[in-house]
């Protein structure tokens, strides 16, 4: 009977201990990183992408063959998918890529139930289809020319209206099923850049085939994580890949102020955080709010709202008391003026249009815009490549500068004459007008006032016309924004990056000037084969001279990244290249609730 | 002989009488002092007597209120030197415009950007927005772009409102059937949905979109109340009368039953006027409504939205307190007018 009785006392007791341990295991709350971004998505087929909020979603979603090292700065290549760096051979111009055994992409019914492996002929398939033109891929200048057979099958689909997929394309070895050798038609050593952004993860052809037509809204990948719940240009919750393999964090550095992140996040698997909830926030006012609410866990704080989180270079001391912590970089970033060629009004490469478009370029005051909307967190810039970037030229000066009154006395000898209105005509009489795209948003309406002063300054109509972001886009791949105040972050840090957003093939592409001279992508075309040096810095500034004499564009601000970041988000360290890094980050979910 | 005459006895009309109600409400009287004086001002600013220098940058920038204070400081726009253009390396370019900028400069030698010395104004008297413009003058121009948007777009929207519901009452039948069908539709939507997918539509910033989109969205009320004066007057005696005498169609719509049916048309577009000076602000505020050029207070309050977390509160009190005012005088003043022409009312 005692025995009966310890028995049962023991059993009660086992018993109890499990329930317990289960229904705490049950009771563990999510860890949830809540974000907003600032503009729609546009829809997640990498290879269609051009806008950096949906590059920082599909940087989670899809796996590019390598990535930059999280901690490390200035910023450094490392493996991602691949096994290990690629063997570069040839002088650069053979690159072979080992894949890592054992990653899945995430579950689709495509796969039927079964478990999909990313194999080399994935990685090649995803590269190819940058040459389909029908994807018109934004990112085509990263493979073009580049590979060998491969800018041939694009032209060979260009003309049959169909790309051949099954084509043998010698650039693309696949030397196994975990190897990719890729062959060069030159030397290019940022070859390994390329590889390294979001809109090359890699994608399984089934997938792309079987979604035809609607590949964007079918993101499936090998990252981190996957599409939960999308509600478009709403809100979007990335949720676990349960296909994710094991991964640990285990960035090092030596920099003092990564040991506190260091010490928190090794030896802890990769993903830590749930689920996270992007929410599309286009006014930057509610994000802060939010954010005081502890609704947002990372707010980038825009210029105008400066004065109220910063003390000169400092966070506010009532926002360092509640822990808030905040992380400043100057973003590898331009904003610029462009004016697109093809414009009726305002295009052309006659002297009268090219003296139009550099008066108009002469008309702006950057420095009252870093002063009045940006509150003093940009600089002006008047390189197209930044700072941070290989080829930047920290003392290079516009041919383009603020000088209303040199414009002016320039339209009047081309014979831009003002009429009774005080407003300018063209030489024929005809009217005289710049159409200004900008989005919705406030800070926009401040950019379109900066652009009416400008203008007014030299007597030329101010028209606007407001467009939703993934619109702006559009009109801009069809050459239809006639002025724009547009700005590029790197993608990889080389001047490269940046000087392709004018190369004439790239029109309809990411040259939304629309700018085509021969001269110019000559001159371009030179530099791709040349690695980082003098000689090839020499030739960036021709370009850059260039651009302002053809008076396309005028390089405007740079600007500095200032990130607030919630106490209980453990592991942030802003990345001047990486769009996201949500996968790298924990949640201290007792202090949240706290 | 003495000649005697009987005064015949005197019987105000409708309007007379209206009129005396009017006058009586002191409340009444009152809004209509605050309407008309906001009606002066926009007239004002319309003919450019005044706030015609609105967009001029006379004072720092957020310069803060204050009635007194008429200090000036220099402003932070550093005057900064021109590089000169010779010492610019075009590395080995053609610049086209070499000629023509070197024939300018010689003949406007310039070193030097003009020297910035002008001063400019600490205070104002409602406080300075983000360029330095004076919030009350901005005001002053906004409540030209208000009233304007909100009588025109309400004469256009009471115009068409009259003519569907004097045809659809008058002749009724399928004509009635069709117009009905087509005022359901349009209340089906929610009104402000509406308004933004025209506004999305069309694309074109102007006060003219948004008096057109006004207009065309808000004839619904008056639409179904004229429809019902229809439906009533049509049968009766003097129409009928009317109609046996030969008069048309269109005299008896227009000449005969119309007058009648005044009083409500009048009380409705002053309805619509506060209506639609609210939706002005409400789409100006949205994005959708003045282009930049173009001050109202809608895009005041726009502006102050973000300023208000700055803490820059006044572009914010100018458009909101004079916006509250009118729409709360105006709305009174229909109040009023409402129960003066009602002849139901009992002096």
């Amino acid at each position: 009977m005692i025995n009966h009785l310890r028995q049962l006392v023991i059993n009660s007791t086992i018993l109890f201990v499990v329930l317990f341990a289960i229904s705490y295991a049950e009771a563990a709350p999510l860890k949830v990183l809540h974000l907003s971004l600032s503009a729609a998505e546009t829809g997640f087929d990498p290879v269609m992408t051009s806008d950096l909020n949906t590059a920082a979603i599909e940087e989670q979603i899809f796996e590019p063959l390598l990535t930059y090292d999280y901690l490390a700065r200035p910023v450094k290549l490392v493996p991602r998918l691949a096994q290990g760096m690629p063997v570069i051979t040839d002088h650069g111009k053979t690159w072979l890529f080992t894949l890592k055994k054992g990653v899945y992409f995430s579950p689709d019914p495509v796969f039927k139930g079964k478990r999909r492996e990313v194999r080399a002929q994935d990685v090649a398939y995803t590269i190819m289809r940058f040459m389909d033109p029908k994807n018109r891929s934004p990112y085509k200048f990263l493979v073009d020319h580049k590979i060998v057979g491969l800018d041939q099958l694009g032209e060979r689909a260009k003309q049959t209206g169909h790309f051949d997929y099954d084509a043998n394309v010698p650039g693309l070895e696949v030397v196994g099923p975990y190897q990719l050798k890729i062959h060069l038609t030159g030397t290019d050593y940022n070859f390994g850049h390329a590889m390294a952004q979001p809109m090359f993860g890699i994608v399984a052809r089934e997938v792309i085939e079987n979604y035809a037509g609607d590949t964007a809204s079918h993101p499936v990948g090998s990252g981190p994580y996957m599409i939960g719940k999308w509600i478009r240009s709403a809100s979007i919750s990335l949720i676990k890949n349960p296909n994710f393999r094991d991964e640990v964090w285990q960035f090092t550095s030596t920099d003092p102020s990564d040991q506190d992140i260091i010490r928190r996040m090794t030896g802890k698997k990769i993903p830590q955080i749930d689920e996270v909830d992007l929410q599309i926030v286009e006014e930057s006012q509610s994000a802060y709010l939010s954010f005081l609410k502890g609704e947002l866990d990372v707010f980038g704080v825009p210029g105008q709202f400066a004065p109220i989180v910063l003390s000169g270079n400092q966070l506010k001391p009532k926002l360092k008391e509640q822990g808030i912590q905040l992380t400043r970089l100057v973003d590898p970033a331009i904003t610029y003026y462009f004016i697109n060629i093809q414009d009726p009004i305002l295009g052309g490469m006659s002297v009268q249009r090219i003296a139009l478009r550099r008066a108009i370029l002469m008309s702006i005051n950057d420095e009252e815009m870093i002063r009045v909307i940006y509150k003093g967190q940009a600089f002006r810039e008047a390189f197209p490549i930044p700072e941070g970037v290989n080829g930047h030229d920290q003392h290079y000066q516009s041919l383009i500068q603020y000088n209303p009154k040199e414009a002016n006395d320039l339209l009047d000898a081309m014979g831009f004459m003002r009429g009774s209105d005080g407003y300018r005509r063209q030489p024929d009489g005809g009217p005289l007008y710049v159409k200004y795209t900008t989005s919705l948003t406030s800070q926009d309406r401040d950019l379109e006032e900066i652009m009416k002063k400008s203008l007014d300054r030299i007597g030329i109509h101010f028209v606007s016309e407001k467009l939703k972001f993934p619109e702006i886009i559009r009109a801009e791949r069809q050459c239809r924004v006639a002025m724009r105040l547009s700005s590029w972050i790197a993608d990889y840090p080389d001047g490269d990056n940046f000087m392709q957003l004018w190369y004439g093939p790239h029109t309809h592409e990411n040259n939304a000037s629309c700018y085509q001279n021969s001269q110019w992508d000559k001159l371009y075309e030179k530099t791709e084969m040349l690695p980082d040096s003098p000689e090839r810095d020499d030739i960036y500034k021709q370009l850059a001279r260039l651009l302002e004499i053809d008076g396309v564009t005028k390089v405007s601000t740079s600007h500095i990244r200032n990130v607030l970041i919630q106490p209980w988000v453990i592991g942030y360290k802003a990345h001047p290249i990486l769009p996201s890094t949500w996968s790298y980050l924990d949640i201290d979910t007792k202090q949240e609730a706290h | 002989m003495n000649h005697t005459t009987t005064s015949p006895s005197f019987s105000p009309s409708l309007w007379n009488l209206a009129c005396a109600r009017l006058v009586r409400d002191k409340i009444g009287m009152l809004s209509l002092g605050i309407v008309l004086f906001f009606i002066l001002l926009s007239v004002g600013s319309f003919t450019g007597l005044i706030a015609q220098n609105w967009d001029e940058e006379i004072a720092v920038n957020y310069a803060p209120p204050s009635f007194l204070d008429t200090s000036k400081e220099h402003t932070d726009t550093v005057s900064r030197p021109v590089i000169a253009r010779q010492q610019i390396n075009l590395y080995g370019l053609h610049d086209p415009l070499s000629a023509v900028l070197n024939q300018i400069e010689l003949a406007h030698p310039q070193d030097t950007m003009p020297p910035n010395d002008e001063k400019k104004l600490t205070h104002l008297l409602l406080g300075a927005d983000k360029w330095g413009r004076s919030v009350a003058l901005k005001t002053i121009k906004g409540s030209e772009t208000s009233i304007m948007v909100g009588l025109i777009a309400a004469i256009v929207a009471t115009c068409i409102g009259t003519v569907l519901g004097a045809l659809a009452g008058y002749f009724g039948g399928w004509v009635d059937d069709l117009l009905n069908w087509f005022y359901n539709v349009f209340t089906a939507i929610p009104y402000l949905l509406l308004i933004f997918a025209i506004a999305a539509v069309l694309n074109q910033k102007g006060v003219t979109t948004i008096i057109l989109i006004l207009g065309l969205t808000g004839w619904t009320g008056v639409f179904r109340l004229i429809r019902a004066e229809y439906l009533k007057h049509r049968q009766r005696e003097y129409v009928l009368a009317a109609k046996a005498m030969g008069a048309s169609h269109y005299r008896r719509m227009f000449i005969h039953i119309l007058p009648n049916t005044f009083h409500v048309i009048l009380v409705q577009l002053s309805i619509n006027v506060v209506g639609f000076i609210k939706s002005e602000v409400i789409l100006s505020f949205l994005g959708f409504g003045v282009p930049v050029d173009v001050v109202s207070w809608g895009s005041m309050l726009n502006e102050a939205q973000n300023e208000l977390v700055l803490g820059i509160w006044w572009q914010l009190l100018g458009a909101g307190a004079a916006m509250a005012i009118l729409v709360t005088a105006f709305s009174v003043l229909t109040d009023t007018l409402r129960d003066a022409l009602d002849p139901k009312v009992v002096a």
